[in-house]
């Protein structure tokens, strides 16, 4: 009787996979994952990472994802979900809720070093300004000559 | 006691009788001087007012009589409690040192031996050793294998942490009851020594010199003249919480591992570690300020010599810190619990978090589990070290540490076998360390007559400012929580105006702000008309004693 009990419960503990219209019914489960580096929004350990992630990851997916896909060693990770931003719909003027992030905050050992790379180049230098304005200069002192090339014993002052 | 509370009186009547006739005092007449005698001349910038404003309050702190109304004088900003960021003994999280070192400003220094204050002492713990060693023996075998303990289980750590935290208890107990018993004839501080079971240490003060946080960044955007001040660095409060398994304290303070003029040596520096606590792994809560080293205000034991700590946690880390990080986390629990620690009871001398102090402070801490044991000795020189202090201040603390040395090897058939005198020696020696009598005013900032607040004889004072202490430190939530902010406020009324024909009456449309409120902002407990005093009274409300800072 017990043997019967004990074999009964170990079918019914038994996990199916979850029947998917369709052939092959044997299939390789790919799971919706991904991850996104992001830059911190405070300035933050050179062995902290920030990432946005699937909201279904857990932190032993992220774990495992960073380690096993990408060979990233990790020593801890911490998740939040951020509530999605509130806004006003374009075209309709009702409020409207982006969706929730979760962000993976994952410790890399404390030797080890990342950062942000610099996505877009710097902001001009200042001598690239300054041949800026006298190109810019160069060209009206060259339209204005051009303007008056009939009339070159007029003032510059005189003019319509 | 009595005999103590009678020791307090006597000066006070000796005042009372030799008190002279009282005479009017002379005004100087005379206004006009020699030479002109002009004002200081002040800076008048908005940064400079502020200072000025919060030194006073420093000043006024400084000056209560009490270490109780110290304690309310700390709270008096914030109704509903600081955000604290809290330090628990029993969680460290991955690469805490940075942060804990500087949390507490102390230099660690890792040792094989003890300082050499304790080299005076060593042939007398050898022969001690000699005395207690199969004593010692006896007890580990019998905790470990002579008897069940049973223990309530609580939820939120594993039993694994829970099972070995108690029986490093009873082995802590016994150790602690046979070097007592042998060493009270030959050490006259042990017998008198009180000691504490599973005692309260808690510990307040302000940290600064840390970046703000979002929230901080996104409230100082609102105003026009802190645009340019964004990321200028803030203080945040900082709550330690701890109970220790044991804890032995005196009357005396124990000697300073160091002379006090080391505590500014430039090679105790500690770096400066200004990332966001949130983002390192500490939760913020929302609590009173509390300074308790075990003990309430007024005990005549009031330094501590020696506390035990559990070292369960080691237990729940997660196994990719690594061993380095878990030695690292020992020492981070020794720095925080010995600060911890020290900083209660130098509140209890009449220092603050503003106001340093004024001599050096020792303690001993054992971190184990029966069979480890690691030992630390702690100095501490300041407290100060809140925004306008964190880079001016030149004095740190210093800590000594050991790594974990294993007490014994193993037990087989009731027997203890590889017990390691050298580990039993040291621990001897933290017993035979003397607490001395000090040269210099302990409690230079507290009353010469009314110390605590029980001193007072004013007795609605007295009563009114012992229940709110009491009150304050309990940490019970307030009579009436903080007003919420519901989410469909906050997107239908703030983020969006949506809701402009309706009459403004929650407490964020009238521009109420609950977390800024003040401790006394409150209507004090009314008087019923019958209880008022004959014939006529027209003092509706009971008078409040707060502390004016």
């Amino acid at each position: 009787m017990n043997k019967i009990m004990s074999e009964a419960r170990l079918v019914s503990n038994f996990r199916y996979p979850i029947y998917q219209r369709g052939n092959p019914q044997l299939r390789v489960f790919l799971p919706n994952f991904w991850m996104k580096i992001v830059k911190p929004h405070l300035k933050q350990l050179p062995n902290i990472v920030h990432f946005q992630c699937s909201i279904e990851m857990t932190k032993h997916d992220i774990k495992n994802y960073l380690e096993k896909i990408y060979n990233v060693p990790v020593t801890d990770v911490r998740t939040k979900i951020n509530m999605g931003k509130f806004r006003r719909d374009v075209g309709k003027g009702y409020i409207v809720k982006d969706e929730d992030i979760k962000y993976a905050y994952v410790t890399l050992p404390k030797n080890m070093k990342f950062e942000y790379p610099k996505l877009f180049s710097e902001k001009n230098t200042a001598e690239e300004d300054d041949m800026k304005s006298l190109d810019e200069a160069k060209k009206t002192f060259k339209s204005y000559l051009e303007r008056n090339k009939d009339r070159s014993d007029v003032p510059s002052w005189f003019s319509i | 006691m009595n005999i103590i509370r009678l020791h307090r009186t006597i000066p006070k009547l000796k005042h009372v009788l030799n008190r002279r006739s009282s005479q009017a005092a002379v005004l100087e007449q005379n206004e006009y001087t020699e030479n002109p005698e002009y004002p200081p001349i002040m800076d008048m910038s908005l940064q400079s007012r502020k200072l000025r404003e919060r030194e006073t309050v420093y000043e006024k702190i400084k000056q209560l009589k009490t270490i109780e109304e110290k304690q309310i004088a700390l709270n008096m900003p914030r109704y509903y409690g600081f955000e604290c960021v809290m330090l628990t003994e029993d969680k460290v999280p991955y690469n805490a040192m940075p942060l804990v070192q500087c949390y507490t400003r102390t230099h660690f220094i890792p040792q094989d031996k003890l300082p050499d204050l304790y080299t005076e002492t060593t042939p007398a713990a050898e022969s001690v050793v000699a005395e207690i060693k199969s004593l010692v023996e006896d007890a580990i075998a019998i905790e470990h294998e002579g008897i069940k303990h049973n223990f309530a289980p609580i939820t939120g750590k594993s039993m694994e942490e829970q099972k070995e935290n108690a029986l490093a208890k009873h082995i802590v107990r016994q150790i602690n009851r046979i070097i007592s018993n042998n060493l009270s004839e030959k050490v006259p501080h042990i017998l008198s020594a009180q000691v504490d079971y599973d005692p309260r240490h808690e510990a307040f003060w302000f940290v600064g010199g840390v970046d703000p946080s979002r929230k901080v960044i996104r409230a100082r955007s609102q105003y026009k003249w802190l645009k340019s001040k964004l990321l200028e660095p803030k203080d945040r409060a900082v709550q330690y919480l701890g109970t220790p398994m044991l804890a032995l304290r005196s009357h005396l303070p124990l000697r300073p591992l160091m002379p006090y003029s080391e505590a500014t040596n430039p090679d105790f520096k500690v770096a400066k570690f200004t990332y966001v606590p949130q983002n390192v792994g500490y939760k913020p809560t929302t609590r009173h300020a509390t300074n308790i080293p075990g003990f309430w205000p007024g005990d005549y034991d009031e330094f501590g010599l020696l506390s035990y700590h559990g070292r369960s946690h080691i237990l729940a880390r997660k196994q990719s810190f690594g061993p380095e990080d878990d030695l690292e986390a020992l020492h981070c629990q020794a720095m925080k619990s010995s600060f911890g620690w020290l900083l209660a009871q130098a509140s209890y001398q009449g220092f603050t978090t503003y106001n340093d102090l004024t001599y050096p402070l020792t303690t001993q801490t054992v971190i184990t589990n029966g069979q480890l044991w690691s030992l630390y000795s702690y100095q501490l020189n300041t407290v100060v070290m809140h925004n306008e202090q964190i880079d001016k201040n030149p004095k740190h603390n210093v800590c000594f540490g050991t790594q974990p040395m294993k007490l014994f090897e193993t037990i087989e058939n009731g027997n203890v076998k590889g017990l390691n005198e050298e580990v039993l020696k040291m621990l001897v020696q933290f017993y035979m360390n003397v607490p001395e009598k000090r040269d210099h005013d302990m409690k230079p900032y507290l009353g010469k007559e009314e110390q605590v607040v029980a001193d007072i004889e004013d007795d609605k004072r007295r009563c009114w400012l012992e229940d709110v202490y009491k009150h304050l430190v309990s940490n019970r939530p307030k009579h009436l929580l903080v007003p919420e902010l519901y989410l469909w406020e906050k997107i239908y009324k703030i983020q969006f105006n949506t809701r402009f024909f309706e009459k403004k009456r929650r407490p964020f449309e009238l521009g109420i702000q609950p977390y800024s409120r003040k401790l006394n902002e409150h209507l004090p407990p009314y008087i019923p008309k019958i209880l008022r005093p004959y014939p006529k009274a027209k003092k509706k409300f009971e008078t409040t004693y707060y502390p004016d800072v």
